[in-house]
């Protein structure tokens, strides 16, 4: 049998590189992934906040961010986000 | 006068691993500083970051409550229940 990664396998192999975090509701955060853990909580640096709202999308600039594993959907690794 | 640097270790520790940016270290750096702390429904509160625990419950001081950009409350001090917690951001650089 081929040799199994696990999904966070996946995103432990991201560690360092940039991120694309697209959340349960109309919020992405792009960002350069520091660490995560169990729940997948996200430490991200140099962040976009993304929020789309029926006026179009609004970008927020953020620092070094922890992220809340509770909200998040999807992430695309290596991506730059929705631009 | 000898002895000025130890003689290598003969099992030296494993080396630390190369990341060190979990959430749990984040946290260890942040506590003290200016933080932004975003709650689900899109508010803002900004403040000291005194202290929070694994469900990220958060107690803040010098709190500004900010609506869509405007500060709408002051408080001395602040607790904010885990739950509703969007992120925590450092306000200034770490």
């Amino acid at each position: 049998m081929a040799s199994q990664i696990l999904p966070l396998e996946l995103i432990d192999k991201c560690i360092g590189s940039r991120i694309w975090v697209i959340m349960k509701n109309d919020r992405e955060f792009t960002g350069t992934l520091l660490g995560f853990d169990d729940f997948v909580n996200m430490v991200l640096e140099d962040v976009t906040e993304y929020e789309t709202t029926p006026q179009g999308r609004t970008k927020k600039s953020l620092e070094q961010t922890l992220l809340n594993g509770n909200n998040i959907c999807m992430l695309i690794p290596g991506s730059e986000g929705p631009d | 006068m000898e002895d000025e640097t130890p003689p290598p270790e003969e099992h030296s520790p494993p080396p630390q691993p190369t990341h060190t940016g979990s959430p749990t270290d984040f946290l260890k750096g942040v506590v003290g500083k200016r933080v932004i702390v975003r709650l689900v429904s899109g508010v803002d509160y900004r403040g000291v970051l005194s202290c929070l625990d694994g469900y990220m419950n958060i107690a803040l001081e010098q709190t500004e409550e900010h609506v869509n950009g405007v500060v709408t409350n002051r408080y001395g001090d602040a607790f904010i229940r885990g739950n509703n917690v969007l992120y925590i951001s450092a306000a200034e650089k770490l």
